[in-house]
């Protein structure tokens, strides 16, 4: 009861914070080229059939293993240009640019 | 390794003449059980590739070849169980089998940089040979469309391993 309470109070009170989604399938990162503004969240959705990762070039960030069926949320928290990749195969290349 | 990767090629070839020289199409319950095969032999070959390999990369790579496969498999047996068909062995899954079984011969025999590269070797050779038979062959002939679907899906994967594959290669090559 508390905790419903909680979360529909905190709901009500904050403006939803814009959240982008990406499909990983068929070995490719859909969009291919994401823009957001900073701070808002972005959704990475597993819909192969075995892991990836979505890795910064730079490392700024890094999901490690996202399982089949499984998701990854990152809020971008700083400006600027990421290409990023899926380190477990290597053809996999997108961008996430941060305004 | 020349010879395995000779052998293997060869066993392809003739699994496609034997099973497809004469323009005789694959049923559906033996592209299920040529999926399967397929898969497991190179999940077997990177099984040995996780425990023999020396270069890092090429451990790492016969670990992901055993992730994304047994993944793919899953997804195939899952989809043949809803779809009631029984996987049927046909010349061509069983030249996959004899193929996947003398490369793992082939290559317990070889250790250090040779086991790298025959491995290797090979894998480029395989991804190759299962993506021209997915194209020329399964494929097309799948008649289920969920069946047809899962290859369709499956492929960018083969594609994705051939050409880290052919990275490794040319980075054992130099």
């Amino acid at each position: 009861m508390l905790g419903s309470a909680a979360l529909a109070s905190s709901s009500a009170a904050e403006p939803k914070t814009k959240t982008h989604t990406v499909v990983i399938e068929n070995m490719q990162f859909n969009p291919a080229t994401l823009t957001v503004a900073k701070g808002e969240r972005v959704v990475w959705v597993n819909k192969d059939l075995f892991p990836h990762t979505v890795t910064a070039d730079n490392k700024a960030f890094d999901s490690k293993d996202v399982a089949a069926n499984a998701s990854w949320t990152y809020v971008a928290a700083k400006a600027g240009e990421y290409p990023y990749g899926c380190t477990l195969h290597p053809t996999m290349k997108a961008k996430l640019i941060v305004k | 390794m020349k010879f395995a990767y000779a052998v293997w090629a060869g066993t392809l070839m003739l699994a496609a003449t034997a099973a497809w020289g004469q323009g005789a199409k694959v049923t559906d319950a033996q592209i299920a059980q040529i999926v399967v095969t397929a898969n497991q032999v190179d999940i077997d070959a990177g099984k040995l590739a996780e425990t023999k390999a020396t270069n890092p990369d090429v451990k790492a790579f016969g670990q992901r070849m055993v992730t994304d496969h047994t993944g793919v498999n899953k997804s195939a047996v899952e989809l043949v169980t809803k779809l009631h068909v029984t996987p049927e062995p046909s010349a061509t899954s069983q030249a996959l089998q004899k193929g996947g079984d003398e490369n793992l011969a082939a290559l317990k025999k070889l250790s250090g940089a040779a086991f790298d590269k025959a491995y290797i070797d090979h894998e480029v050779a395989y991804h190759e040979q299962v993506l021209s038979a997915l194209d020329k062959t399964l494929i097309p002939d799948a008649t289920n469309a969920d069946l047809k679907a899962l290859l369709v899906k499956v492929r960018p994967a083969f594609v994705d391993h051939l050409q880290h594959a052919k990275q490794l290669q040319a980075q054992l090559g130099k």
